[in-house]
């Protein structure tokens, strides 16, 4: 995008910027949580440690109540690939092996390693690498999928999974946007981890034999962005580029922050890596460099608390199963009105103070009375298209929300519904203050649901008509078969009745009895026909 | 207190704000029609605004909607000013009653309320009385300044509300020029010299045409279009129709110029009479009854542009602006269905796009 006013030096980008459409500008509220340094608190009494915490299957624990642990020790392992490992957050004793409330928006209760912290925060015997040049690919993905290293950047997804596919990657993009309002972890990390940052997209880019690497970042991080610029030079890493982009919310979104920094899209149903593009977040990069160089695995992660009641607002070391009822605490703060995990924009609402804090918590808002507005009741759609002025998918998100309020799915999806990234931007503007995004969510889970049921039906609905089809045909073959053998015993009363009127009548008697005996055959066997299509029936529903 | 879902933060905007905006934005040129029309357009308003409050209030009733709030978002009252600003200034009050009523219950609500409704509420209003009361809606007066009795204050409410002025002067003798001449607006009058086989600028020698188009007329359309400007700049409308509505006339009445300037208009001319800049700023963007997709809106826009100055020229009414929107909020099913945006990552526009699992 060209900037209409000129953009200071320091903040110009190095690689040209595209444009995206739509977009918007909410209050940042970022001031608040980013001028303090990066901290720690007080650990918890307890640590409630999400299995789930991660994209794909739940992590399988291998401790039990009773046994004392060591900080960084695993406590789960991998349930199949699509998984990850867990570690101990810190030194202490498994108290329980439970279901707990998660992080999560339904407020479900998922099952949790209860660990209660002794207090010394020793950490087991770590492997760190030493000879990082000399690991060949495999060895360096075994270490990242061991330390249980998941994307940082929202979505938990496993890195090891991500990090596989290698061929024809030429890019990797590092996701520094940070667009969402209040959080400041990943623009805190940059600046006061600058080398580990840089150093561990260094160890992903080596992954694909030293590709290019764009760092993508918002303009309204000035800092971080001359921290890059120093800790590249001192590191004398050339292959590393800034890709300044104007401040714009959802910049940060995936596809929209490969728009700006490429000019293209990611076609529909398709990959970044089918670009050639692979994309991880900076707590990534730093948590795969702490895998590597220093072997520990991800046991915290960079926090921003923040919001109106927070008192001590900032970024924070929190280790993953702190309860947020500690952070409330640990901070000084007033009881929040609401408490969201995430930003405002995408984040959700905690349905307790209990949860505790996963892999993909990069913030916690503790709102005061009225801060988050969202208490208008809503309007009707006055067809205004503010909403479609605002989606950077190029949605119209006023036809969507048209035909999902209507419960015409069919054609939210002719509407590409399913392109929809849920950012809020719609939302955000609407005059009206109607729950876009609520409605799109409720359309197309739905619409998902709606189709496990209909290939469900569609499979029953073929077993039904093959067993028919097969009835027919036995009762098809049955009739001939009685067909045949009347034939047959016509045939022969005739011939017989041509030569010896005596032996034609016991030809004719015997051919009735063999007649006889096959049609009833047949019937035997589909009557075990049928009872095996039953059985089968049940067994697949 | 129910989980909230995101996104939790939100412009402060809504829709009552937008409604005001607009009413605000027209006060310039309502101040310019009541210099040059007297208070005629005033109690015009009034009447049209209390009618619009009192049977939204009413048929919101009936429906068993809650009032206050829907009353609230202001979308009645500016269709009832919107009505009343293109009305003329000594209408019967029961005309503009009858007009403002029928707006809302059959143009609004009969679709079903804000939102729902296809045809501009304010415009159908204008159109019904048009075609029931052709002489009545085409009896403008002439600007103050041009008129041989201007009227004032008492006169206004006494002609509108018992059709005779309290001096007994007829609308007729209020309709007479300081020449004698009975005056109509600037385009009413070109069309009816045009008729009686003069040529424009044979007709464009009267005393009511003036500037960029007729006496008071220009200052008129240029009040609105400042306000339309201050609204466009406040980003309450988009800027997309408006331009698109002026591109259209002159697209259609620059070539019509070139060809003869004796019968038709110049450009300009067009842009500054009548209703044009009310329509095109105020009208024309009316949120519900307008194509909402980036292409369609300038579909829309040009559509009733060259639809008004086709009808102004070769149609059987002087003014059109009401028929050019009505007949393009017609077809914006069908433009936003054939002008859906690309998607991000879809190769083209397809109506059947999507099938969009993954
Ligand atoms: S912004 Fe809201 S009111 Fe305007 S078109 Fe979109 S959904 Fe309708
Ligand atoms: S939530 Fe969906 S429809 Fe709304 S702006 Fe974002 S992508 Fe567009």
């Amino acid at each position: 995008m060209e900037h209409s006013n000129p953009t200071p030096k320091s903040r110009a980008s190095e690689i040209p910027i595209y444009e995206i459409p739509g977009g918007i500008h909410p209050e940042e509220h970022k001031t608040r949580s980013n001028q303090a340094d990066i901290r720690s608190l007080p650990l918890a009494d307890e640590l409630v440690i999400n299995l789930k915490g991660q994209a794909g299957n739940r992590s399988l624990p291998v401790v039990k109540a009773g046994d004392t642990v060591l900080k960084g020790q695993v406590i789960a392992e991998c349930d199949g690939i699509f998984s990850a490992y867990q570690h101990a957050p810190t030194s202490g004793e498994v108290i329980a092996i439970e279901n707990r409330t998660i992080a999560h928006p339904s407020g479900l209760d998922d099952l949790c390693v209860v660990l209660k912290p002794d207090g010394k925060d020793q950490w087991c015997e770590l492997s760190p690498v030493t000879h990082l040049e000399d690991m060949d690919r495999e060895a360096v993905l075994a270490q990242i999928f061991e330390k249980g290293v998941v994307g940082l950047g929202g979505a938990s997804f496993p890195s090891h999974i991500k990090l596989k596919q290698h061929e024809g990657i030429h890019t990797l993009i590092i996701n520094a946007a940070e667009c969402e309002p209040y959080i400041t972890c990943d623009d805190k990390l940059l600046q006061e981890h600058t080398k580990d940052v840089l150093l561990g997209a260094e160890i992903i880019s080596k992954l694909y034999q030293d590709i290019d690497i764009i760092i993508g970042i918002e303009d309204n991080k000035p800092q971080a962005i001359d921290a890059i610029k120093q800790a590249r030079q001192e590191l004398g890493l050339s292959n590393i580029k800034l890709g300044v982009v104007p401040t714009k919310y959802p910049s940060g979104g995936e596809k929209q922050l490969i728009q700006l920094l490429t000019g293209k899209e990611v076609p529909h149903g398709k990959l970044p890596a089918d670009l050639g593009l692979v994309m991880h977040n900076v707590g990534t990069c730093y948590a795969i460099q702490q895998a590597l160089t220093e072997g520990k695995p991800l046991v915290e992660r960079l926090v921003t608390l923040t919001g109106d009641n927070c008192k001590e607002p900032g970024n924070y070391w929190i280790p993953f199963g702190t309860p947020v009822e500690h952070l409330i605490q640990a901070t000084n703060s007033e009881t929040p009105k609401r408490l969201i995990m995430g930003g405002p924009m995408m984040g959700y609402e905690l349905p307790s103070a209990e949860v505790g804090i996963v892999k993909a918590t990069n913030c916690i808002i503790m709102s005061a009375d009225g801060e988050l507005g969202m208490d208008q009741t809503a309007l009707p759609c006055i067809r205004c298209g503010a909403c479609m002025d605002a989606c950077p998918a190029s949605l119209l998100p006023q036809q969507l929300y048209w035909h999902a309020q209507a419960d015409e799915f069919d054609k939210a999806e002719e509407y590409d519904l399913f392109d929809c990234i849920e950012c809020g931007a719609c939302a955000y503007v609407c005059p009206s203050h109607i729950p876009l995004v609520q409605h799109y969510r409720y359309a197309k889970s739905t619409i998902r649901n709606n189709r496990v049921e209909k290939i469900k039906a569609e499979k029953a609905r073929e077993r039904y008509e093959a067993r028919q089809e097969r009835l027919e045909r036995v009762k098809r073959e049955k009739a001939e078969r009685h067909r045949k053998a009347a034939e047959a015993r016509k045939k022969a009363a005739e011939e017989a009745g041509k030569k010896d009127p005596k032996k034609a009548a016991v030809q004719a008697a015997l051919a009735r009895v063999k007649a006889k005996k096959e049609a009833q055959q047949s019937d035997t066997n589909e009557a075990d026909q049928s009872k095996a299509d039953d059985n089968n029936s049940e067994g697949n529903n | 207190m129910g989980l909230l879902s995101s996104p939790f933060a939100k412009k402060t905007n809504s829709v009552t704000r937008m409604m005001l905006w607009v009413i605000g934005a027209t006060v310039p040129g309502l101040l310019v029609m009541i210099y040059f029309f007297g208070f005629g357009v005033l109690i015009n308003l009034l009447i049209a605004c209390a009618t619009a409050l009192v049977t939204e209030a009413f048929v919101l009733k009936l429906r068993q909607r809650p009032i206050v709030p829907i009353l609230w978002d202001g979308s009645a009252l500016v269709t009832a000013w919107l009505l009343a600003l293109a009305l003329p200034p000594l209408l019967p009050w029961w005309m503009t009653v009858l007009g403002t009523s029928f707006a809302i219950i059959f143009a609004k609500h009969v679709y079903g309320g804000l939102g729902n409704n296809i045809f501009n509420p304010a415009m159908v209003g204008y159109v019904l009385l048009l075609i029931s009361f052709p002489l009545e809606m085409t009896t403008w007066l002439p600007p103050q300044s041009l008129a041989e009795n201007p009227v004032g204050l008492i006169e206004a409410v006494s002609i509108i509300f018992t059709g005779a002025a309290s001096n007994e002067a007829t609308i007729d003798m209020l309709k007479q020029g300081v020449d004698g001449y009975t005056m109509a607006t600037p385009l009413d009058h070109i069309k009816t010299e045009l008729a009686q086989g003069y040529r424009i600028p044979e007709a464009e020698t009267a005393p009511i045409i003036k500037g960029l188009s007729g006496a008071g007329w220009q200052w008129v359309n240029l009040a609105f279009l400042a306000g339309g400007l201050a609204l466009m700049f406040k980003k309450v409308i988009g800027w997309q129709i408006p331009i698109a509505v002026l591109l259209g006339m002159g697209l259609v009445s620059l070539p019509l110029f070139f060809a003869n300037s004796d019968y038709y208009l110049f450009p300009m001319f067009h842009g500054f009479a009548g209703a044009t800049m009310l329509g095109a700023f105020f009208i024309a963007t009316d949120p519900v009854t307008a194509s909402t997709t980036p292409k369609g809106r300038w579909i829309f826009g040009l559509g009733i542009g060259a639809i008004t100055v086709l009808i102004r020229t070769f149609g059987g009414y002087p003014d059109a602006i009401a028929f050019a929107v009505l007949l393009m909020n017609m077809a914006v099913p069908m433009i936003d269905y054939y002008t859906k945006p690309r998607t991000y990552g879809h190769a083209d526009k397809k109506h059947k796009a999507g099938g969009g699992a993954k």
